[in-house]
Parts: structure tokens; C-alpha cells; sequence
């Protein structure tokens, strides 16, 4: 069936981790009629809730990859991505929301707007995805939606307006009252699927007239004859409501909040009808992509079906059948039996098997059209690439990935378990761009690298379930880096005679630090001292020696290497000469050039009760961490500071056993500096020991 | 410059010269104004002299987040370092705000018990030796006497100067008192008072000095400087 393109919703579920966004989703699947039953995330029938389709997710109880799935909520189509909430799996919070167009952010009634919430919400914004906002667990002991409210404008700088009120709070929560519609709306029956629309009951009456006041109000800023109606006190059409919160949702200048109770099936059916009627068409926003025969000219794309097509691959799984690839149609069409390129490696394919996806469930169709998301089977590619018709040569814009922070080791424990291991690893490495995989030439170890310890644990687990890989892990390593402090200058000649042509060649100039890049080539050689062929052969030996430093091997970064003079032999210069001579140059003014060692810090954000206020500071202290800031609202305090990564080892123990459970923390990377000395002097020593004991 | 040189020159030891060696620990200063006259950036301007000397400061405020006061500490450092030439400002930075906390609570929760507890917690438990604490923004048209007490006994107990701010919005337009009347019962808490004031025949914001431990107090001819945000000679 084709969908037209005004009826269509591709829409995430964001939010901190335990705010209840999968529970919603559970709920959204089962009114939408996609599910027949409802199950908990971490319910006691053992099912678990349909979203989290991976088999760690239901044990964990949350979730770790997205999952799509497509639903019908009266006349629209919606597709939804469920996002993970921790910050170890920001890349796939972020590949989802490339591909949205508009979004719920849910908030917890009780811990309200969170560390994770204002992560996930700079992400909204720096992808302008509108949002919804849903105030759930309105049933929770503490439940405060107002305050929540408040936070939203205060914390995250929203505009946020009530578009429904709680009748009753915690374990008086019984339905909400529709600021639009003037009506109470209760959800009886067992999964709350019989919705009764009353009158609003004379104990509300106040409070409702006080909170739609306050919404017009807002409203009247995007709408001329609303405003007008409202200034007079005359009645506003429900209309002009609704489109008035729909102009400003799309411009996101305006965040509808809704309340409600997922778990209690209480306030869902409402937050769909506000998804349907707030949230934009893939018409109504702007997607742009770059031309690659013009130098990487923008060019927005056209929403429309008889245009040729531009699609992404935004996340592959590996399922029983193969390869699935998600794709979000941007331009044109995606037809069975077409054929694409793949924009990254130029090959074209042909589209067999099209599907549309519920949850683990899936629907063969023929045609997904402009704006839609579908997946497709057995296509060879890796996550965010872009395909598109032979008529084009455009590439959507390079997804945000940010440098991995944290290395692990990992061995088979047998033959078998190497050959899944390696099929795992080159699955993992093409769903998600954080995670990466070498072999140390020196250790011959196979490392893994990623965000986050939990990261790279939930990656070793998945090899294990998925694909029967046991692995030994060993300690996870900092990703240190090298660089120099001062600037340094160097001559180095390169000789050597072996009979027959020898090799010669001679560099001078200076290295220094830089901030701009980690590694900048100059070439300042005036009157040919040494051959233009070989200034390439310069920076090429230069690139070699940035890569591993001597003080404890890793990587140099922060060096401007300028080359100023030099001489060449007619017969015996050479690339090769050239590129070791500036190799050993930087290896012999290593030490002048006063390298220090560098660390990863990392933003850190802990969330508990104030009774364990103390504790936490404690806690970040003795892990030569800086608290920057601490909130305090009363109930909960959250810390921000500023942590070595190599100190964060085993935190999340930590944090639960000394706050009873009740405390939580997210992590992500901040900045590169400089390790206190007698830290240094530790790294260098383990260096060296490693060194010897490889050597013996 | 070099740090030792940017201390030394400081306008801030004019204030120290005028109230014989500032506030002193377990002391109690307060700088009262109207609301946007420029506390904060007084308040940020002697924390960061403070810093600059290799001290820690806490700095309290009651918004919904701190990022704002931050954001001033920054202004100013960026503002100090550029008008005096800072060597290797940046390192100097980082070292300094290393000894920075500001600690905010939510305006509802930010009883004067509260605070104290939230302070405690930080400097004991998580080990930060703080030798000044601002309060920015007290509700003292609310505090009682024996809540200022609580909060000396603190400064003495844990060694610390403590500062506060106090906004005049209550005062109304009436010819400006030497010690604004919500202060009037505190006084006796206070060490060192300052107003800060606009003054209309130069147009320009002077700090004046109300109280100064048991002396009379001078004129320190200091301005705060509405361009640059920084306290500076007249």
C-alpha cells in the first residue's frame, strides 16, 4: 500500500535511562494494534517487553539497540525507533535522530530532568528534531509533573507548555484532563483501551482554567486569529489550537507536554494523537545532502517520490536470514528490484527482499516511498552509507563519531571461538562506528576499542550469546596519548653505503606543539635543498614516527613538523631515504622537544539522593576528580565533574553498593591532558617493564 | 605578566589595605546592591584573585543550574588575563579552576541548614580544603539571626572566609541607607560590609565601604569597572 507522505510520522523515543521510553513503546505497540498482549521490561511473565529484541536487552532491562518498527495510530503512519538510553551507546542515539524527524522526550515524574535527558536533548537539537515531551510515571510515589515542567524550561531551555494535566498524583492518578479538547479523559478497562471523554470535574475546574490560560498565552505567538479570539475572551476553535501547537512544535520554539503513566496504560492514547497532530510530515523539514562532484556542495533533497532516489543505511543487524540494512529514504523511492549505489564504495546491488519492521517481526512489501523507513535483505555496507540512483552523486553528511576512549584485549579460548569471534567482530565494527578492532603487531593481541567500559562489556557478552565466541578479556586500557611541550629543532643526515647505490639524505627544520591538529606537515624548504619529489617522503616518515612515541607508545598527537633545509645526492637519494631520515629525525629530538604523557578525562555526571551527597563527592575525590558543579533540588543532587578515564575502572560498583543502589552515573569524553607526574612516571615504568618482558 | 606580578598589582589588595586584611577567616563580609549592578562579577572577581593564590573557593548560588555562574568565571578570568597579558594563561587556568566548586541549589530547598549541609558533605567528604565560600544571592530578608551564627560557626569551625551577596530589590527608591535595612539585625554578624552603588555624578558603580571590623571605614576608591566587569581603581 502506498503512503502519502503527509500521513507519515518517523518518530523517536528518547530519554534517560529507566524513564519508562520502552514501557511507552510497549504501550504505543499494543493501542496501535501491533501487539496482542502487553509485556513488562522486566516482567515476571519472563517475555519482556517487545522492543528490546535482543536477548541481553530483556536481561538487563534496557535498551541497547534501536529497534524499528512501523504502527498506524488512526489515519497516520508511524515509524519508531526505540533509542538507547546510556551514554555508552550514544552513537546509536544519534544515528536515530538523524533519520527523525520528530521525537518524544520522556521524562520521569519523579527524578525529572536528568543528566541523560539534557545529553540526549543537545543531540536532539543538533539534529533540529521537534519534540514532544511526556511526563510519565504520574503513578510514582514523589510524582511532581509541575516541577518536571519548570525543569524543562529552566535546565533544558524549552518552551514547554501543558497540553494536559494529571487528574490526581501517585496512587490518585486516574486519567488527564486534555487542555485542547476541554475535556476529562479516564482510561478504564484492563490494559486502559476503553477512553471516556467527561466533563472536567468541578474540583479542576480552577486549575485547568489557570493552566489553559497559560497555554493560549503561549499559542498566541504563533497564531494571529488565536491570539485575537483569546485577547477578547472569546472561545478558541480547537483548530487553530491545534495548529498553532503544531506551527510551534515544527519550529521548535514550543514543547507540548503531556502526562501520564505508561506502566497504568494511562495518558498513551492522548501523547499519539498529539504525535499525529503536532509532529511533521517528512515534507515539513529540511534534509540536505552533499553533491560530491562539487566539491561537497549542500544540496537539499526533495521529499517527493518521482525525484531519483537518496536513501541511508542507518543501523544493520545481523539476523538469522543475513545482513538487514535500515534505510531512511530521503528522495524518491526504494523499489524492489532496483538498483542503487553505494555512494562509499561505488558498487552498484539490487534490491531483493524490502521489508518493514515490528520489532522482530517482519513484513515483506514492494515499495517504501519519500520518507519512509524500511529495511532491506542481503545488501553489502556498513552503517551510514548513503545509496543512490546512477543519476546522482550525492552523499548525506558524515554522522558525528566521536574518538573511542578505551581499549580491551581479547583472546578465544579455542579455534571455534575464534572464527566466531572474528565474524562477530566484523559484524559489530559495521553496525556501529564507536566500536573498533585491530590486531597489535607487537602483542598480537586482538584489541577492541569503544566509549566506555560498558560499551565494550556489552559487545564481549554479545559475542558470546550471538555468536557462541567465548573470549577472555583482559584489563581494559586507556587510550594515552603522547605529545611534545616544547619546540625542538633537528638535523639529521641518513647514510648508509651497502654497495651498489646507497642511501642518502639530509632534513633540518623544528618540531612544536600545535592545539589545532594533532599532526600538521609545513614545508618551508626554500631553493630546492631538498627535491620536491621528496617533501612527501618527509611528511610520510614524520606520520610513521607520530604514531607510536617512546615514552610509553602511544600515539604522538599535537606536532606542527617543519621542514627548513635539507640536501640530496643525485644517485642515492630516494623516497625511502627521505621517509626514514625524518622517521629517526623525530625519534632523536623526541626527548628535546619535552614530551609529556596525555589522558582522556572524562564529563561526569552523578545523579542520587542528597542523603548520599557526601558519598559521591568522596567518591569523585578520591578518583583525582574535579567537581565542577553540584545541584541540589531538594530530593535528588546531581555532580558534574571532570574524571580520569583510567580511575572510572569499576565506578558503576562502586556508586551502587555505597548509595544502596539509588545513585547512577553517566560518562562521556570530555578532553585530552596531561597526567600528573608521578603518574607519568608510573606509565613509563609499566612501559618499560612490558617492554622487557616482550623482549626476553 | 606572571601570576606572582598579577596578584601583587591586584586592585583587590586596596581592598584588603582598606579592611585590614580583608574579611579573615571565620569572618563574614557582604556585598549589598541592586539587582544587576554586578555583584556576581565582584563576588567572582575576589574569588578568582583568591584562586590566583593557589586558594579553593566554593561558590554557592540558588538557580535551577550553575552554568551561568561558571560562565562568569570564565568572562573574568578570560577578562584579567587579557587586560594585564597573563603568561601562559591557559595553563594558569587550568591549574586555578581545579580549586573552583560551585555548588547550586534549587531556590526552594536552599535553607541556610541545607546549605550548610551541602557544604559540609563537599568539603569534608570530598576532601576539598576551601579557604572562601560565596553565598551569592542570600535571602536575607527571610534568614533569622541565629542563621547567620550557624554560618559563622561554620567559617570558624572549617578555617574559611565566608562572603555573601545580598540583593536591595526590598529597599525601594528612598535615599540609599549605609546599611540597607534587611541587614539591620544581621549587623552584628557581619564583619565587613560593602555597598555596592551607582553613583550619578560620574555615572559609574563605586564600592563603598560600610563596615570594616570595628574601624571607621575609608574610602577605598574602587569602581567596578561596567566594561570589563573587573573591580578597578577610580
Amino acid at each position: 500500500m502506498k503512503v502519502p507522505v503527509e500521513k507519515m510520522r518517523n518518530i523517536g523515543i528518547s530519554a534517560h535511562i529507566d524513564s519508562g521510553k520502552t514501557t511507552l513503546t510497549e504501550r504505543i505497540l499494543f493501542y496501535c494494534g501491533r501487539i496482542h498482549a502487553i509485556h513488562e521490561v522486566k516482567g515476571k511473565d519472563g517475555v519482556g517487553a517487545t522492543m528490546d529484541s535482543m536477548e541481553l536487552e530483556r536481561e538487563r532491562g534496557i535498551t541497547i539497540q534501536s529497534a524499528a518498527t512501523s504502527v498506524q495510530w488512526n489515519d497516520k503512519f508511524i515509524n519508531i525507533i526505540d533509542t538507547p538510553g546510556h551514554v555508552d551507546f550514544t552513537i546509536e542515539v544519534e544515528r536515530s535522530l538523524r533519520v527523525l524527524d520528530g521525537a518524544i522526550l520522556v521524562l520521569c515524574s519523579v527524578a525529572g530532568v536528568q543528566s541523560q535527558s539534557i545529553t540526549v536533548d543537545r543531540q536532539m537539537k543538533r539534529y533540529d528534531v521537534p519534540r514532544l515531551a511526556f511526563i510519565n510515571k504520574c503513578d510514582r510515589t514523589g510524582a511532581n509533573p509541575f516541577r518536571v515542567r519548570e525543569q524543562l524550561k529552566e535546565k533544558l531551555g524549552h518552551n514547554a507548555v501543558f497540553v494536559t494535566l494529571p487528574i490526581g498524583l501517585e496512587d490518585k492518578f486516574n486519567g488527564v484532563i486534555d487542555l485542547v479538547n476541554s475535556q476529562a479523559v479516564y482510561f478504564e478497562g484492563e490494559d486502559g483501551t476503553d477512553i471516556k471523554r467527561l466533563p472536567i470535574p468541578a474540583e479542576y475546574q480552577a486549575q485547568y482554567e489557570e493552566y489553559r490560560t497559560i497555554m493560549l498565552d503561549e499559542l498566541s505567538n504563533f497564531n494571529d486569529d488565536l491570539m485575537e479570539l483569546h485577547m477578547e475572551g472569546k472561545e478558541v476553535p480547537v483548530n487553530l489550537i491545534k495548529a498553532a501547537i503544531r506551527k510551534g512544535t515544527i519550529s521548535r520554539e514550543l514543547t507540548a507536554v503531556f502526562t501520564g503513566s505508561a506502566y497504568k496504560n494511562k495518558g498513551v492514547q492522548v501523547l499519539l494523537d498529539g504525535v499525529n497532530d503536532y509532529l511533521p510530515a517528512p515534507t515539513e523539514k529540511a534534509n540536505w545532502a552533499l553533491d560530491q562532484s562539487k566539491n561537497e556542495e549542500r544540496v537539499q533533497l526533495e521529499c517527493a517520490d518521482d525525484k531519483p532516489t537518496v536513501a541511508l543505511a542507518f543501523k544493520l543487524d545481523d539476523g538469522q536470514y543475513g545482513q538487514l540494512t535500515y534505510v531512511r529514504v530521503y528522495q524518491g523511492e526504494v523499489k524492489k528490484g532496483q538498483e542503487l549505489r553505494n555512494m562509499r564504495t561505488q558498487k552498484r546491488f539490487k534490491i531483493g527482499r524490502l521489508i518493514k519492521m515490528h520489532s522482530n517481526h517482519m513484513e515483506d512489501i514492494d515499495y517504501a516511498g519519500a520518507g519512509d523507513i524500511a529495511a532491506l535483505f542481503g545488501i553489502e555496507c556498513a552503517s551510514g552509507d548513503t545509496f543512490c540512483d546512477d543519476k546522482l552523486d550525492l552523499t548525506m553528511t558524515s554522522m558525528f563519531v566521536p574518538a573511542a576512549v578505551i581499549s580491551l584485549s581479547i583472546e578465544p579460548v579455542d579455534k571455534k571461538s575464534g572464527d566466531n569471534m572474528a565474524k562477530a567482530l566484523n559484524r559489530f565494527t559495521k553496525e556501529d562506528p564507536t566500536f573498533r578492532t585491530f590486531v597489535d603487531p607487537e602483542s598480537n593481541q586482538t584489541i577492541i576499542q569503544g566509549m566506555g567500559e560498558l560499551h565494550l562489556e556489552v559487545y564481549v557478552e554479545r559475542m558470546k550469546r550471538e555468536y557462541k565466541a567465548e573470549v577472555k578479556t583482559g584489563m581494559p586500557q586507556v587510550a594515552y596519548r603522547e605529545a611534545i611541550s616544547e619546540k625542538a629543532e633537528f638535523t639529521y643526515v641518513h647514510k648508509k653505503q651497502t654497495g651498489g647505490s646507497g642511501q642518502y639524505a639530509k632534513i633540518g627544520g623544528y618540531f612544536e606543539p600545535t592545539t589545532e591538529n594533532d599532526y600538521e606537515f609545513v614545508n618551508m624548504v626554500k631553493g630546492g635543498a631538498i627535491p620536491n619529489e621528496f617533501i612527501p617522503s618527509c611528511d610520510k616518515g614524520f606520520k610513521e614516527a607520530v604514531k607510536k612515541g617512546t615514552l610509553i607508545g602511544f600515539p604522538v598527537v599535537g606536532v606542527r613538523a617543519v621542514v627548513n633545509d635539507g640536501a640530496s645526492h643525485a644517485v642515492d637519494s630516494s623516497d625511502m631515504a627521505f621517509s626514514t631520515a625524518a622517521l629517526m629525525a623525530f625519534r632523536e629530538t623526541y626527548q628535546k622537544a619535552k614530551p609529556i604523557i596525555l589522558e582522556p578525562i572524562m564529563k561526569v555526571a552523578v545523579e542520587g539522593p542528597t542523603e548520599f551527597q557526601g558519598n559521591i563527592f568522596g567518591s569523585i575525590n578520591q578518583r583525582r576528580g574535579v567537581i565542577v558543579s553540584s545541584t541540589e533540588d531538594g530530593q535528588f543532587c546531581s555532580v558534574i565533574a571532570e574524571v580520569p578515564l583510567s580511575e572510572m575502572f569499576g565506578y558503576s560498583t562502586v556508586l551502587r553498593s555505597m548509595s544502596q543502589g539509588k545513585a547512577e552515573f553517566t560518562m562521556e569524553f570530555e578532553k585530552y591532558v596531561k597526567v600528573p607526574e608521578s603518574v607519568s612516571i608510573q606509565l613509563k615504568k609499566d612501559y618499560e617493564e612490558k617492554r622487557k618482558a616482550q623482549n626476553k | 605578566m606572571v601570576k606572582a606580578q598579577l596578584i601583587k598589582q591586584s586592585p583587590l589588595r586596596i581592598l584588603d589595605a582598606s579592611t585590614h586584611g580583608g574579611v579573615g577567616v571565620g569572618n563574614i563580609g557582604v556585598l549589598a546592591a541592586r539587582h544587576g549592578l554586578g555583584k556576581t562579577s565582584t563576588l567572582v572577581h575576589m574569588a578568582t584573585d583568591k584562586l590566583l593564590q593557589g586558594k579553593h573557593v566554593i561558590h554557592v548560588t540558588f538557580a535551577q543550574k550553575p552554568d551561568h555562574t561558571i560562565e562568569y568565571y570564565e568572562e573574568i578570568f578570560a577578562e584579567i588575563s587579557k587586560l594585564k597579558g597573563l603568561a601562559g594563561a591557559m595553563q594558569v587556568h587550568d591549574e586555578i579552576m581545579h580549586n573552583r566548586t560551585v555548588m547550586n541549589f534549587e531556590p526552594k530547598f536552599g535553607t541556610p541548614s541545607h546549605v550548610l549541609e551541602g557544604l559540609r558533605a563537599r568539603i569534608e567528604a570530598g576532601g576539598f580544603p576551601a579557604d572562601l565560600v560565596i553565598v551569592d544571592e542570600f535571602d536575607f530578608f527571610h534568614a533569622k539571626r541565629e542563621d547567620l551564627k550557624q554560618f559563622r560557626d561554620f567559617a570558624n569551625f572549617e578555617a574559611l572566609e565566608l562572603w555573601f551577596s545580598v540583593s536591595l530589590e526590598q529597599e525601594g527608591d528612598s535615599a540609599p541607607q549605609p546599611v540597607p535595612h534587611v541587614l539591620e539585625k544581621h549587623l552584628a554578624q557581619i564583619d565587613v560590609l560593602i555597598n555596592l552603588r551607582h553613583h550619578k555624578d560620574d555615572g559609574k558603580v563605586h564600592l563603598e565601604l560600610v563596615k570594616d571590623h570595628g574601624n571607621t571605614p575609608t574610602d577605598m576608591h574602587l569602581i567596578l569597572d561596567t566594561k570589563t566587569l573587573l573591580i578597578s581603581q577610580e
